[in-house]
């Protein structure tokens, strides 16, 4: 309960994703949703210059609107976005992370729950040499997620999570 | 992390085989072969009534389910020997014991001190034969955690079983009443408070509708139907549609009450002992649910919207190990739809200290919630207006300049009145909303089609997390979110006041927050 006169603040997680993070959200941007609609906007034009040319000029602009635009937005935007929020820190009681980018979300696990550490490196993220760990609690509410880490990031981290959990008394259950 | 479902016996178990011998490995029930084949009823039944409503003519198609229906019959009676012959359990002084399989043997062991619920269920069909089914709950409800699950073991056997599989060195008795509640006929009235009054009667027109069809009978096709229907539609409709909608209401009201005693027919809550938690109930289908109370993390208030205007209420427990979420909903019910001064009763009786009621100012059970930012209620407006009121209002206004200037007057008509209930039902969303701390209780109250009130133990909080949007950013909003191994998993405090969030956080659950917590000086 706010006692004091300046309620303290949630400051944001000290340590950044790797940069190479952006290119992995780039890359998965493009394969997953921009692409794809960026190729359906391709062939409706070319199957519209080659069979109806009189609907060019109000199916350009159409697509442009509702194909195009969007998915250059994401991929310009999306990316950039998610660095700048994603973050992550363990401390010495807690781990905590931030996640999301339009939505956002900074979650808190105290170790003594921290149940499972997991690496996982996705066929993308093995081309930047990225990985994600995630630290399970026993609530499937509470499991945290840190992507885009670089890999020896990665495993210090769930080494060190692990050292930890071990010293901090408490339930996991 | 230590899998229950390990093969071999539990690390723990040899030592305490040396000292005692090993107990003998039990059976299920044979009746239970009896139970598998209960499903052919339906089939059966069904191809009975069409044979007498095509007058002893049986089609072709009819055959074919008929044979489909004995091949069915005798690979289920296979299936249910080999599982009845190769299933067997024990419980050892430290473990509960189940083998199964017939190529692969899978010996499943389950350490006592993880079993944390039972359920005792029968269905109408196990209860002729005088049988049940007995489920154990384990710890931690992700997948693989999962239940031991027999089927099916005699009344008396499973019985014997529960208490064995939940006694523990020390259990005391209660010294105060043991029975928390009894049903009382008089919560009848309840019963058709909900909004599955009016949804349950099409839900069975629907189940009846397709049994038919299956039978081979249309029913737009009979003559009584069809005529039912030109009069209705040629009568004075402002007579019959209210006459119709009355009707359903009437029928919704007693499917209601008849669900209500079939589901809470000899409904008993009583701590068995001082440690667990068991619920009875049920007329044809009957079902006992045993919460051990070190499980037991909070209280669940509800009250739906129409059962809130009639003063009632209903309890839920968030508890661990009740399974996943489709049967947690159905094992945490505590208290079906009673008085609401009867509901803060038994949810005080499960928590062993007055439950902290929002809506008292004063006395033992008082709690004061904080009221969350005015801004929040002026997301809820926007919220309905958007989402209620605008589309509805657009398609009408539409429809009507295309078509019709009387859907143009059913538009303004559709605007004025879902905007003044939108307006309502923000305002009584927002008047609801509350958080607060209550002893070693987490209070916090939200919702307007359903006003729950949870108390949740302060330190089965497992995380936090902290959602916005760019909405909620701009409006300086923030959602809180309860991580708990137990019920829903997740418990939401809707739209708090940013700069509040992390202090109130850290409040609930000292510790925690406190090294990133950032004081502004």
């Amino acid at each position: 309960m706010p006692e004091h006169a300046a309620a303290p603040l949630l400051r944001p997680p000290r340590h950044r994703v790797d940069p190479r993070a952006r290119s992995w959200w780039r890359t998965q941007a493009l394969l997953t949703l921009s692409g794809p609609m960026l190729l359906t906007a391709l062939v409706m034009a070319v199957l519209s210059l080659l069979f109806f040319p009189g609907a060019l000029p109000w199916l350009g602009p159409l697509l442009l609107v509702v194909l195009v635009l969007p998915a250059v937005g994401y991929l310009a935007v999306m990316p950039r976005w998610r660095y700048a929020v994603h973050a992550w820190e363990l401390g010495d009681r807690a781990v905590y992370a931030a996640g999301g980018w339009f939505w956002q979300k900074r979650r808190i696990a105290p170790l003594s729950r921290v149940q499972t550490v997991d690496t996982v490196r996705g066929p993308i993220q093995r081309r930047y040499g990225l990985a994600t760990v995630t630290v399970t609690t026993a609530s499937t509410a509470g499991d945290i997620k840190i992507a885009g880490l670089s890999c020896a990031d990665a495993e210090e981290l769930s080494r060190r999570i692990g050292e930890v959990a071990q010293d901090v008394p408490g339930d996991a259950a | 992390m230590n899998t229950p479902q390990g093969l071999g016996p539990y690390a723990g178990a040899p030592a305490a085989t040396a000292t005692a011998p090993a107990p003998e490995w039990r059976r299920l029930d044979a009746r239970t072969l009896l139970v598998h084949c209960g499903w052919m009823g339906a089939p059966l039944g069904s191809l009975g009534l069409t044979a007498l409503a095509t007058g002893g003519r049986i089609s072709s198609g009819a055959w074919i389910t008929l044979a489909a229906v004995a091949a069915s019959f005798a690979v289920v009676t296979a299936i249910g020997l080999i599982r009845w012959a190769r299933t067997d359990f024990r419980v050892t002084r430290e473990t509960f014991d189940v083998r199964s399989g017939l190529l692969t043997r899978r010996l499943r062991s389950v350490p006592l001190h993880r079993i944390r619920t039972v359920d005792l269920t029968a269905t109408p069909l196990h209860r002729l034969l005088g049988v049940t089914v007995l489920r154990a709950g384990t710890a931690g409800s992700g997948e693989g955690s999962g239940e031991l699950s027999l089927e099916a073991l005699t009344v008396a056997e499973a019985d014997r079983l529960r208490t064995e599989l939940l006694a523990r060195a020390g259990t005391a008795e209660v010294t105060e009443d043991p029975v928390l509640a009894r049903i009382s006929w008089r919560w009848l009235r309840y019963a058709p408070l909900t909004f599955w009054v009016v949804g349950g009667v099409f839900v069975a027109a629907g189940s009846v509708y397709r049994a038919l069809h299956e039978m081979g009978i249309e029913p737009w096709k009979l003559g009584f139907v069809q005529r039912a229907f030109t009069e209705f539609g040629t009568g004075m409709l402002w007579l019959t549609i209210p006459a119709a909608l009355l009707a359903i209401i009437a029928l919704g009201s007693v499917g209601a009450v008849v669900l209500y005693v079939e589901n809470w027919w000899s409904y008993c809550l009583e701590w068995s002992d001082a440690r667990t938690l068991q619920v009875r109930r049920g007329l044809l289908t009957t079902r006992s649910v045993t919460i051990e109370r070190a499980r037991l993390r909070g209280v669940l208030l509800r009250e739906p919207l129409l059962l809130r205007a009639g003063g009632g209420a209903t309890v839920r427990a968030v508890a661990g190990g009740l399974g996943d979420k489709e049967e947690n909903r159905k094992r945490s019910v505590l208290l079906p739809p009673a008085p609401r001064r009867e509901a803060v009763r038994v949810a005080g009786g499960t928590l062993r200290s007055p439950f902290p009621d929002a809506e008292l100012t004063h006395g033992p059970g008082a709690a004061q919630l904080l009221p969350h930012p005015r801004v929040a209620l002026r997301r809820r407006r926007v919220r309905g207006l958007v989402f209620a009121v605008l589309p509805g209002t657009v398609l009408l206004a539409g429809l009507g300049a295309a078509f019709t200037p009387v859907l143009l007057h059913a538009a303004w008509i559709y605007a004025a009145l879902s905007t003044a209930a939108v307006l309502w039902l923000a305002r009584d969303a927002y008047r609801n909303l509350g958080h607060g701390i209550a002893g070693r209780y987490l209070v916090t109250r939200s919702g307007t089609f359903s006003r729950d009130t949870l108390a949740l133990r302060r330190e089965a909080v497992a995380a936090w997390t902290l959602t916005t949007s760019p909405f909620t950013r701009r409006a300086g909003l923030v959602t809180l979110t309860a991580a708990v191994a137990a019920g829903e998993e997740g418990y939401r405090i809707p739209d708090l006041a940013e700069a509040d969030a992390p202090g109130f956080a850290a409040a609930v659950t000292p510790g925690i927050l406190d090294e990133f917590l950032a004081h502004p000086s």
